[in-house]
């Protein structure tokens, strides 16, 4: 049994966010998740760090946590956001009186805002749709939430915190009424490790209420599924919004290599079974058609969902119910954190951190606002220049990953996961979705010889099938043809094992 | 715009294509093939897949469902082109061996078995079951080779890796094409001690004599050698497309390379020449009669927009589930996938059907319902429909 004063259940942003700021108030914690960091709505979001535009007419409140966390984030992540800036544009037919109630609240705010003629915005993005009657520049970002999560990370793992990824927590242990711990079974293995603590934080976003319900509680949260899709190139250096109230497909976000435009908002039960719909796919292509008319043409390698864990309220639109967060107490030991969004995940771990520090009656002061995050060093902003470097033993050509660090994660988090090194190296993440690199990630790990061709199959076919869920609604032009291409390459050359003989 | 005349324009150099082509020039037809760059043949493992998902090809073959293309080639006109296909083959110095009878082992980059029907020489020796003592030999960084997978399924490899100074299928495959690099290996090979009855290479013994490289290796070594198709660039394929390339031009037909069609020029029913555009100007080739093999998704013949899927060079009828959502099914294994059967339904004549022109013949995996992976239609597949396409062609121009 495992004893640790803080159990956090949840690797998302919130839950990575949570563990840092404990191990920088020196408190003893324990993180469990159930699949890899950002799993989640972390991952499955655009990357963007809201300057708090979006927000600034519907939720001043929520838009003002954006922007101090968005001017925070970039000072202690630098290595995590990209200072993209943004752009909310305005197109023929879009309300001018959203226009000066937009203009009106940012000021209020604080938010600054610069108003740019159509000219001038066509200069900083050239692939704007010409016929724009304006933008207006908003300081968002973009941001690695995978990164940002390891980050994080690193600093729990530095002041000797625990995390165990691919575990899930099936029992909250009680006593008197009271949650001592958890439960948690390792996906791979079946084995149980029971986990004992004073304080447990049930940060783990869309399935918090199936967690609760674990110690007898509820969380009642609404959840809300937005979709997304990525180009398999950049588009665009900048944010752009669409200068509206919130709809489908009025974000588009440079991150990396691609680009990501979204979102829909469809309430949902399960967060388990999440699926695009090829409409939603057509309706965002559609809108952030007419912010950049580019993108009608443009190659889409993914679409994908992801769910916003929303507190519950009357409103019938999820958009408009509030991003804020709030914290419950269900007065026995355990907490649910809810709501909130990406940008604001640090604010809402200092939050819960204090209301833990309280709750212990200990005093020590936030110092994640203050602090870089841990890890930077080693991270170049793009480290292009340093993975050309190592070109003789590239195994992913599309994000330029090379065997090197490919062997270094495998060895560093003992991962048999194609899934995982990706996440840590964005291996497969390019045009091709892994069709060529994941051949050779696990060729690497039976090179290292901790493969048994078992677990490799095994592996090769949860990767392609995850893969296939991925890129299924968004398949036609090239990226069908290059998926047809991947099919002939694992079923046809490789002679991969099928899973059962059809008839 | 200049115009020159055929007998027939083969659009395509695939496997399907470059039958066709070479069997229309043998019977002293003016043939033209023309191909918008390599086929995806050179993607391939240069195996001649019949019909592979049954262990008897031609079993297989009268188990495909109704309306499988398959089904309008007669067994003796299928052995006669296959037995053509190994006649040239064995002429270019690039032997193929297996039978029409049953279906062979050939041992993949990951350690499984791959059912085919022909094989080129260089892999007759792939064992037949993971009992076998084999020896590989890979290279220091090859990166679409791994020994791992390999030794992990069978109990009785061993392997070693030889530094080429070079990491890639090609840069190899084009280093063995050199005889002085052939004799340090041989005499690195001998070093190694090899006790194992097979000695096993990642594809890459040549860019084309890779024959005699393996006889070499098996003379010197005094054991059977065989090779292992790896992911592409695929050397096996490239050699398999550049003998029958070869082969066509021996017979006196005209390739033109990078020369993809941009137009069609009709009249009446009559197709009468397609438009393509290569140095610069739109070129017009005229002919009687055209053979159709691009080839499916990956070669190009098809094309899937967002709402509906397109065939490339004359706007024929695609026969294809109509709604999207229904090219894919939800399990990437399912391999029933809709879009599989996407692709041109033809007549017994392999003429399309609903075609405004008569003087068209479709070949290869662009014909409707091959589902080329499902039933493991390959380029068997492709060169007995490609004569069949051929046959039909010559007869109409008679």
């Amino acid at each position: 049994m495992i004893k640790t004063d803080v159990i956090i259940i949840g690797g998302g942003a919130t839950g990575c966010g949570i563990a840092r700021d404990l191990a920088l108030r020196g408190i003893p914690h324990c993180l469990i998740e159930k699949g890899d960091f950002a799993a989640g709505a972390t991952g499955a979001c655009h990357g963007l760090l809201h300057s708090g535009g979006r927000y600034a007419v519907s939720d001043p409140i929520a838009a003002k946590e954006c922007y101090d966390e968005n001017m925070i984030l970039r000072r202690i992540g630098e290595k995590c956001v990209e200072r993209t800036g943004g752009l909310f544009v305005r197109l023929p037919g879009d309300s001018k009186l959203f226009r000066e109630r937009f203009l009106r609240s940012c000021d209020d705010i604080g938010i600054p805002t610069d108003i740019l003629s159509s000219t001038k915005a066509l200069e900083l993005v050239p692939n704007l749709n010409p016929e724009i009657e304006e933008a207006i520049r908003v300081p968002d970002c973009s941001i690695d939430p995978f990164r940002l999560c390891l980050l994080n990370m690193k600093t729990s793992q530095k002041k000797g915190g625990l995390s165990f990824i691919r575990h899930k927590v099936t029992e909250i242990v009680q006593s008197h009424g009271r949650c001592i711990g958890v439960k948690a079974a390792d996906a791979a293995t079946g084995e149980v490790k029971e986990i004992h603590g004073n304080i447990l934080v049930n940060a783990s976003g869309a399935w918090a209420d199936l967690v609760a319900r674990l110690a007898g509680c509820e969380v009642p949260l609404t959840l809300s599924k937005g979709s997304l899709v990525i180009t398999n190139h950049r588009l665009t250096d900048m944010v752009i919004n669409r200068l509206r109230p919130s709809s489908d497909g009025d974000i588009i976000v440079p991150n990396e290599a691609v680009c990501l435009a979204g979102t829909t908002s469809l309430a949902v039960e399960d967060p388990d079974a999440l699926s695009t719909q090829s409409a939603e796919v057509d309706a965002i292509i559609g809108e952030a058609g007419r912010m950049i008319p580019h993108f009608n043409k443009a190659r889409i390698i993914r679409a994908f969902s992801g769910v916003r864990p929303l507190l519950k309220s009357q409103k019938m639109d999820s958009r408009e119910i509030s991003r804020g967060f709030q914290i419950i107490d269900h007065r026995n030991g355990l907490y649910s954190i809810v709501g909130g969004k990406l940008t604001t995940f640090r604010l809402m771990a200092e939050k819960m951190v204090d209301t833990i520090m309280n709750a212990f009656n200990l005093k020590r002061d936030c110092e994640t606002a203050d602090q870089p995050l841990d890890g930077q060093e080693e991270l170049s902003g793009y480290p292009l220049s340093k993975r050309l470097a190592d070109m003789k033993n590239i195994l992913c050509e599309c994000e330029l990953v090379s065997r090197g660090s490919v062997e270094n994660i495998i060895q560093e988090t003992g991962t048999r996961h194609v899934g995982d090194i990706s996440h840590r190296t964005r291996l497969g993440m390019g045009p091709c979705q892994g069709g060529f690199c994941t051949f050779r990630a696990l060729g690497v790990m039976h090179d290292m010889e901790i493969l048994t061709p078992q677990q490799s199959m095994q592996s090769l076919r949860e990767f392609l099938q995850r893969r296939f869920r991925g890129i299924r609604y968004a398949l036609w032009g090239d990226q069908l043809r290059e998926e047809q291409l991947v099919e002939y390459l694992y079923l046809g050359i490789l002679a991969m094992e099928k899973t059962r003989e059809r008839h | 715009m200049s115009v020159i005349e055929y007998d027939v324009i083969v659009i395509g150099a695939g496997a399907a294509g470059l039958t066709a082509a070479a069997w229309l020039a043998e019977q002293q037809l003016r043939v033209a093939l023309v191909t918008a760059g390599e086929p995806t043949a050179c993607l391939s493992t240069g195996c001649i897949d019949v019909c592979s998902r049954s262990e008897h090809p031609l079993a297989g073959i009268a188990g495909l469902p109704d309306g499988h293309p398959f089904h309008q080639v007669s067994p003796e006109l299928l052995s006669r082109s296959l037995d053509d296909f190994r006649q040239t083959m064995a002429d270019m110095d690039m032997p193929y061996a297996g039978t029409l009878e049953i279906n062979r082992r050939v041992l993949s980059a990951i350690g499984t078995f791959k059912n085919t029907c022909l094989v080129p020489a260089t892999m007759q020796a792939s064992p037949q079951s993971d009992a076998e003592r084999i020896h590989l030999v890979t290279f220091t960084g090859l990166k679409d080779f791994y020994p791992g997978y390999i030794l992990s399924r069978f109990p009785n490899a061993s392997f070693s890796a030889y530094d080429a100074g070079v990491s890639t299928t090609m840069g190899i495959a084009a280093n063995f094409e050199d005889g002085a690099f052939l004799e340090t290996f041989l005499l690195w090979l001998e070093r190694q001690k090899i006790r194992k009855d097979k000695i096993a290479f990642p594809a890459v013994l040549g860019l084309e004599s890779a024959f005699s490289v393996s006889k070499q290796i098996e003379s010197r070594l005094e054991r059977p050698v065989f090779e292992i198709p790896t992911l592409p660039p695929s050397m096996p394929g490239r050699r398999l497309f550049n003998a029958m390339k070869d082969h066509l031009r021996r017979q006196g037909g005209v390739i033109y390379w990078n020369w993809p069609v941009i137009g069609v020029e009709k009249s009446g029913r009559q197709v009468e020449a397609v438009t393509t555009e290569a140095q610069g100007r739109p070129n017009s080739l005229n002919a009687r009669a055209f053979i159709l093999s691009t080839g499916s998704f990956v070669g190009g013949g098809l094309y899937a927009k967002r709402d509906r899927i397109v065939e490339r060079v004359f706007d024929l009828p695609v026969f294809a589930p109509e709604n999207r959502d229904d090219w894919f099914e939800q399990d990437y294994f399912s391999m029933n996938h809709g879009i599989g059967r996407a692709g041109i339904a033809v007549d017994d004549a392999f003429c399309p059907l609903e075609s405004p022109w008569n003087n068209i013949f479709v070949c290869g995996s662009i014909l409707a319902r091959t589902e080329t992976l499902k039933n493991g239609c390959g380029h068997g597949f492709a060169i007995a429909t490609g004569r069949a396409a051929a046959r039909s062609c010559l007869e109409r121009l008679r």
